[in-house]
């Protein structure tokens, strides 16, 4: 584990020099992270496949226009095949379907995004919290986060979605409250590595409260677990959200790539032949997941140093 | 009422195939070598899965066309869970099937033309004044334990009916008007009525078998699904049931209109569709309905296929857009949150102004649908009813606009109008989230109503129920399975369907109550002169358009396949363009023929085992001679 404690403990808020310095500290390790990152040809090409697709979804109302889900102006017909005009083929309204994979990988990305964050946001509370105070409070929070990581995760994102309103909101809040309990796992493992340091107990000497040390000395140096973590939790989550599309849980009127697969379940793609329809959205899942989880693996590589030994 | 739709279309049991969750700590590129193995491995499983599939896939289609033992089975894939298999509480399309098989009704629907044809009963008279009616029933109709089938057993069954309200629950509005019913004799059974009533010939209640049925406690809880094989005396006796898994039936060589020419009838789950065609095109069942039929895609692919028959035929559905008028209880409570704009009439009629139907049937159905007029579908054409040039509620969405303006929902800045509390309009539209047409078409209402300025949520639910008999929608996606005889699903419209209080669950469908409809209703179930009832209903389905709280979008077609190598042929009804699955009888299955299809079952099916491990055999050998390889030309890197 890297550690900016130094840097943070400078920040003293007196002397705009020290706040310098620590800009200069951080800019460091993070072009060190970078050569380090640079090494991981995995990493790398999984970065690759997440920035494109990333730019792709952030330009697609200008790449293929924000009206590619409209269904009354769908410009051809119902399951066409793959041609010039449309090299996807068209969906069963018509409608092209390059540009809906296109599109569908702005709800698929975001509501990984979100709900990984959300997750993980949990899961990193309820670890510092829990290996900071020990006692009754974090045997009753790890009993919790058992019961959770016990339960089958699929089975209870399936029964919260199906109790709560049909939107984006309720998927992501349906992944992100079942996935978290491997980070709140972890998170306490190394809250209470990072607790029994001799610092810490040198910044409770000098007064330093509860708020205080989880905040400014443990949460940074769980931070790049945290950050590996939620790289890992995203293509989980991705692929969360294309399972409940799949199912029919999600809002069936936002195209996401789930929703394409239930949509070409639905019209029969798959007994009658219609490959088209099924293919792209599926390929665009498995590499998106896969680019997060080999950009996850890299960056965990890079900051654990022992995970590398095998190498 | 368990679902909106007693015979029909909407199943609820979802088709679920999970997506596998990839476990995201999968060592994936952390050495080179070890992931080409890992590629390697992964490409040896896929070859040895995919050798032994397919020379082995042949083997289970040769299973059912002719059992071990000869015997002739035809295999029905089904999705429609079985809500009961007690003729007094079944209302599902399924449940109500199997009924027609097993037991007999009085009359039954010739399958040429629908009109009424002897079944139980082999003649019927009325009294002059219409009031009392003499059945004669046959003396060649034995129950399946061997006992013979009597008039008492039709009069125990009706009386059961009037006298308990928990045997009443499916068929009781075909006995709420009888005043007695008697057997003086083995062969003859009297019906006194209160009032003249139109449908003495379509008494769609199956007859129980009396010796079986009097010792059971409750019939609102009693399912007749422990004791196999269940004593009837129709074509089929029902011999096997696992729920969600199949039902069986075995042929009844002695039922009185000659015996089944299959030996077996087996109702097989399959809860996805595609799943049911692939097991149609390998031959392992020999007939899909779909649900509630083939998609457009599957129906154009499976019309290339050698062996395969495709069924387009025009069905007995309807496909409407039900809009709740406030819902409330015979009591006079109201309940539910319908939008308080729909309860005018103007506002309803603009809505299904702005549906283009021909849009519906098209894109949607691609064909394979009749676009909506009247209530009742065509196919019932001495009921079927056209709104006339004047009255149609043409596609027009501009004028629609112009009918909300004056309905008094004006447009705010951001071009949504505004309900009388000040909030821009926004309406929930239920829908079967097991429908993929509801969801399609829940897609285009939300285009043409936000052009008028109208929200929609879609609500696309797998148990509708619920919110529905609450009351707690604003529009929803219904339809009904019409009989030949219309008074079933013109009865679920009127006050007297309306549930008691707001507690209690009625037999109506939307909680529409309207006088003059009812007055309606009550004139042609009176009316025994078939043209003047037929003119009745017809006003009736004119002052339902007009009323705008059943707006029907489509017929759509009854789309089925069946295999021809299998079935050598099959009754449709009606017998030019007619469906087969979920008629009004037991015509198709009774009269289904099997193919000749000589058998080579034993043969190939084990010459596919034995290719089968062969091709396992040579690529595991094969991969582990690359392994072998492998590991020899990377000894030396290895530490």
């Amino acid at each position: 584990m890297t550690s900016e404690n130094g840097t943070t403990k400078a920040q003293t808020a007196l002397a705009v020099p020290s706040r310098s310095l620590a800009w200069r500290r951080r800019r460091d390790s993070a072009a060190r992270f970078w050569r380090q990152y640079r090494a991981h040809r995995a990493g790398l090409s999984g970065l690759a496949a997440l920035l494109l697709f990333a730019l792709l979804a952030l330009t697609a109302p200008l790449l293929v226009g924000s009206d590619v889900d409209n269904v009354t102006d769908a410009p051809g017909g119902p399951l066409e095949d793959p041609s010039a005009r449309f090299p996807f083929g068209t969906d069963r309204f018509g409608r092209n379907l390059l540009g809906l994979v296109i599109w569908g990988a702005r709800v698929s990305l975001l509501v990984g995004l979100l709900a990984a964050v959300l997750s993980v946001a949990i899961g990193t509370l309820i670890g510092v919290t829990a290996g900071h105070f020990k006692g009754w409070y974090a045997t009753v929070m790890m009993r919790i986060t058992d019961w959770f990581l016990v339960m089958p995760t699929l089975v209870l994102a399936i029964a919260l979605a199906t109790v709560m309103p049909r939107s984006l909101l309720t998927i992501v809040v349906a992944i992100g409250v079942t996935t978290w309990p491997t980070t709140a796992r972890l998170v306490r493992a190394q809250t209470l590595a990072v607790e029994t340091r001799p610092y810490i107990e040198r910044a409770r000497a000098l007064g330093g409260g509860h708020w205080h040390i989880m905040s400014r000395h443990v949460l940074p140096n769980v931070m790049p677990l945290v950050l590996a973590q939620t790289t890992l939790i995203i293509s989980t989550a991705i692929l969360a959200e294309a399972t409940l599309a799949f199912l029919g849980l999600g809002d069936p009127t936002v195209v996401s790539w789930g929703a394409l697969l239930q949509d070409a379940r639905e019209a029969g793609a798959v007994s009658s032949g219609h490959w088209w329809y099924l293919v792209p959205p599926g390929v665009a899942i498995a590499v998106v997941a896969l680019a997060f989880t080999l950009c996850g693996r890299a960056v965990e590589q890079v900051l654990n140093p022992r995970l590398g030994v095998s190498r | 009422m368990d679902t909106n739709d007693q015979y029909g279309g909407h199943h609820r049991t979802p088709a679920r195939v999970p997506l596998g969750r990839t476990p995201a700590r999968a060592p994936l590129g952390r050495t080179p070598r070890r992931a080409r193995l890992v590629a390697a491995a992964g490409a040896a499983a896929l070859a040895l899965s995919a050798g032994l599939a397919t020379p082995l896939s042949p083997a289970p289609s040769q299973a059912h066309a002719a059992d071990d033992d000869g015997k002739k089975v035809l295999t029905v894939a089904v999705a429609q869970s079985v809500d009961s298999l007690s003729p007094f509480l079944a209302v599902r399309l399924l449940s109500t099937s199997i009924h027609r098989l097993t037991y007999e009704y009085l009359t039954n629907y010739d399958p040429e033309d629908n009109s009424v044809v002897p079944g139980f009963a082999n003649k019927w008279e009325s009294s002059p004044d219409k009031l009392t009616w003499t059945y004669t029933i046959r003396s060649d109709s034995k129950w399946s334990d061997g006992e013979q089938a009597t008039a008492e057993d039709a009069a125990w069954t009706f009386n059961t009916m009037m006298t308990d309200p928990g045997a009443a629950t499916a068929n009781g509005s075909f006995v709420s008007n009888f005043e007695k019913v008697t057997a003086p004799s083995p062969t003859q059974l009297v019906i006194e009525l209160k009032k003249p009533q139109a449908t003495m010939t379509a008494l769609d209640v199956p007859i129980v078998p009396k010796h079986v049925w009097e010792k059971v406690d409750d019939y609102s809880k009693f399912n007749n699904d422990k004791d196999f094989p269940v004593v009837g005396n129709g074509p089929f006796v029902l011999t096997d049931y696992k729920p969600d898994s199949y039902v069986r039936l075995k042929a009844n060589k002695d039922f009185w209109r000659g015996a089944p020419k299959f030996d077996e009838l087996v109702f097989r789950y399959y809860k996805d569709q595609d799943a049911a065609v692939s097991a149609l095109r390998k031959g392992e069942v020999s007939f899909v309905a779909g649900s509630p039929s083939l998609t457009p895609a599957q129906a154009a692919s499976l019309k290339g296929e050698k062996n395969i028959h495709v069924n387009d035929a025009p069905g007995r559905r309807f496909y409407a857009l039900a809009t709740n008028p406030g819902a409330r209880a015979r009591n006079g409570e109201t309940m539910g949150d319908g939008h308080p704009s729909l309860l005018d009439q103007r506002v309803r009629n603009a809505l299904f102004k702005a549906v283009d139907r021909e849009a519906v049937i098209d894109k949607v159905f691609q064909g394979h649908a009749v676009e909506g007029a009247g209530y009742i579908p065509p196919r019932f054409s001495p009921y079927f009813w056209k709104p006339s040039p004047g009255q149609e509620l043409t596609y027009d969405p501009d004028e629609a606009g112009r009918m909300l303006d004056r309905a008094g929902l004006k447009k705010n800045a951001d071009g949504r109008r505004i309900g009388k509390d000040g909030k821009p309009i926004t309406y929930r539209v239920l829908c079967h989230a097991t429908d993929p047409n509801d969801k399609a078409i829940g897609q285009y209402l939300q285009e043409w109503w936000g052009e008028l300025g109208i929200g929609v949520t879609l609500n696309c639910l797998d148990n509708v129920t619920d919110p529905w008999l609450a009351g707690e929608y604003d529009l929803a996606f219904d339809g009904w399975s019409v009989n030949p005889d219309p008074d079933f699903v013109l009865s679920i419209h009127t006050c007297a369907a309306l549930p008691a209080t707001p507690e209690e669950t009625g037999a109506t469908d939307n909680f529409i109550c309207d006088k003059t409809y009812d007055e309606l209703y009550a004139r042609q179930l009176a009316e025994y002169d078939p043209d003047k009832r037929a003119a009745i209903v017809k006003r009736m389905e004119s002052r339902l358009y007009d009323l705008g709280y059943m707006n029907v979008m489509a017929y759509p077609n009854a789309v089925e396949a069946y295999r021809t190598d299998q079935i050598e042929s099959i009754t449709t009804m009606p017998a030019k363009a007619g469906n087969i699955y979920g008629q009004d009888g037991y015509w198709s299955w009774w009269s289904a023929a099997p193919a000749d299809s000589g058998d080579s079952s034993g043969g190939s099916s084990s010459t596919g085992v034995v290719v089968g491990i062969v091709a396992g055999v040579v690529v595991l050998a094969g991969a582990g001679a690359f392994f072998t390889l492998r590991r020899r030309a990377t000894a030396d890197e290895r530490e």
